[in-house]
């Protein structure tokens, strides 16, 4: 009975929304609307179920000693201050001057800047790779050094070839295969989605 | 006797500056290169693409708005690839403003929702028209399709706010959408969800390279307007706004920076690689003579 309830579930739900897509009809628009409703409301309750079990696992290590206090420290102060500055009397939530600023000097810079050193953990990583697993890396670095030579900011009719070549390589090989790519997960997805929809799974199990 | 192995203070402090040196360095020549007064378009060094045609095809679509239009931006970028497209937002966001286009900005992802945040805290300080906030709606591709009935959230007012209400308050009250896309909600997701909808609701895109292999279908069969999707297209719309109207070039990146970072990795790919081969080559032969 449980095993059948979700894809049931699934079920009636995609024939739903694909009716809705598909059929011009008020009651069908409202029914798809209300169950897009019902999403929505999942996604946040699960994106707050997320942040509480953070919260709650970093204040355990903290008072276990367990793990990285420092920054645990700075997760909860982080997360209190962001709930404080859109939570307290009289703000405007997520639009409030106090949270925007957070968010902008603080949040989007700091996370700029890690990602942006990914830039020289990248090359620390080819070059562990290459004593490692010299092929493969070989590989990836020959590509790499490819797609490089390519992008080189350089004026001219030089600058001109390689831009040419460096669309080429974007259209034709790269297009290609990132394309072959989705199309073979499109299609697996969805013959995984109509196995779980027509309990096949469950047959041959 | 275990102490007496251990390396002293000074031995590790002089071991971890020998192995950060490399990485100091180049962020020293890389702020170095920066600081050196090159355009973005001089005669040896130039980061715009020469093909102008997906530049010409964004500009005609904001050209052709009416004045006062509605225009939807989606903010949905990654904070990781969103300085490849920076350039090519803000130079957007200043070409639409500078033709007179009612901006509203909405986020469909947490990452989107900060850096839409730090753009209207950016315009705001900047003296321009502060664009209506429509903040953050959760339920990704879920939340984009129940936008289509409804965006406006009920707190939010403001000139922009109700004429957006007058027309219906959905996305199809908008007279063009600017996706600003990342990994997880990009124009892929507007075309799939939104496209069938309001399958007359012009759509146009700035997105990191990475997705331009699964976005420039859309644009060839006309589902996208327009579409920006390389650093280098960027660069070249950033200077083409500069060029042609009051909104400024905004800031475009040097190709100088560019250019040494290009170079020190080239030289690190080739370093690590001869490093290998002598490696593989050199020590085999080393080991028959000795034996």
């Amino acid at each position: 009975m449980r095993r059948s309830l979700l894809p049931g579930i699934g079920l009636v739900s995609g024939l739903l929304v694909l009716l809705d897509l598909l059929i011009v009809n008020p009651s069908l628009g409202d029914a798809a609307g209300a169950l897009y409703e019902l999403l929505v409301l999942l996604a946040a309750a699960a994106a707050v179920g997320g942040g509480a079990t953070l919260a709650v696992h970093h204040a355990r290590a903290l008072r276990s000693g367990n793990g990285d206090w420092i920054g645990s420290i700075v997760l909860l102060v982080g997360m209190a201050a962001v709930l404080v500055a859109g939570l307290r009397p009289g703000s405007s939530g997520s639009s409030d001057p106090a949270v925007l600023w957070l968010v902008a000097a603080l949040l989007a810079p700091i996370a700029a800047s890690l990602f942006a050193l990914l830039f020289i953990f990248l090359l620390g990583a080819f070059r562990r790779g290459f004593v490692r697993r010299g092929r493969e890396t070989a590989v990836m670095a020959g590509a790499a050094a490819i797609v490089i030579v390519l992008l080189l900011p350089i004026g001219g009719q030089a600058g001109d070839w390689l831009a040419g070549g460096a669309a080429w390589v974007r259209a034709v090989p790269l297009a290609g295969i990132f394309r072959g790519l989705l199309i073979g997960i499109g299609v697996m997805v969805a013959v995984s989605a109509a196995r779980s929809l027509l309990a096949l799974d469950h047959d041959d199990r | 006797m275990t102490d007496n192995l251990a390396p002293s203070g000074g031995g590790t402090l002089r071991a971890g500056i020998r192995r950060g040196a490399p990485a100091l360095l180049l962020l020293v020549l890389l702020a170095g290169a920066s600081l050196v007064p090159i355009g973005a378009d001089s005669a040896a060094l130039r980061l715009a693409s020469p093909d102008r045609s997906h530049v010409e095809q964004l500009r005609r679509a904001i050209g052709d708005l009416p004045s006062g239009a509605l225009v939807l931006v989606a903010c949905d970028a990654d904070l990781g690839t969103y300085a490849e497209i920076r350039a090519a937002t803000r130079a957007a966001l200043g070409d639409l403003a500078a033709h007179g286009a009612r901006l509203a900005i909405v986020s469909f992802t947490p990452e989107g929702r900060a850096i839409a945040a730090a753009e209207i805290d950016r315009i705001a300080r900047g003296g321009g028209q502060r664009p209506a906030d429509l903040g953050f709606v959760a339920g990704s591709e879920a939340g984009l399709v129940r936008g289509i009935a409804s965006i406006v959230p009920k707190a939010a007012a403001g000139s922009t706010v109700e004429a957006i209400r007058q027309r219906g308050g959905g996305i199809g009250a908008f007279d063009l959408v600017l996706i600003v896309s990342g990994n997880d909600i990009s124009a892929r997701s507007w075309v799939e969800q939104v496209g069938p909808r309001l399958p007359a609701l012009p759509m146009v895109a700035i997105a990191p390279t990475f997705l331009d292999p699964e976005l420039e279908p859309y644009l060839r069969s006309g589902q996208l307007v327009a579409l920006l999707a390389t650093l280098r297209e960027g660069a070249a719309y950033a200077e083409a706004v500069g060029a042609g109207s009051v909104a400024g070039p905004g800031s475009i990146p040097g190709p100088l920076p560019m250019l040494v970072g290009m170079l020190a990795v080239l030289a690190v790919l080739a370093e690590s690689a001869v490093r290998r081969l002598a490696r593989r080559f050199v020590r085999p032969s080393f080991g028959r003579r000795s034996s």
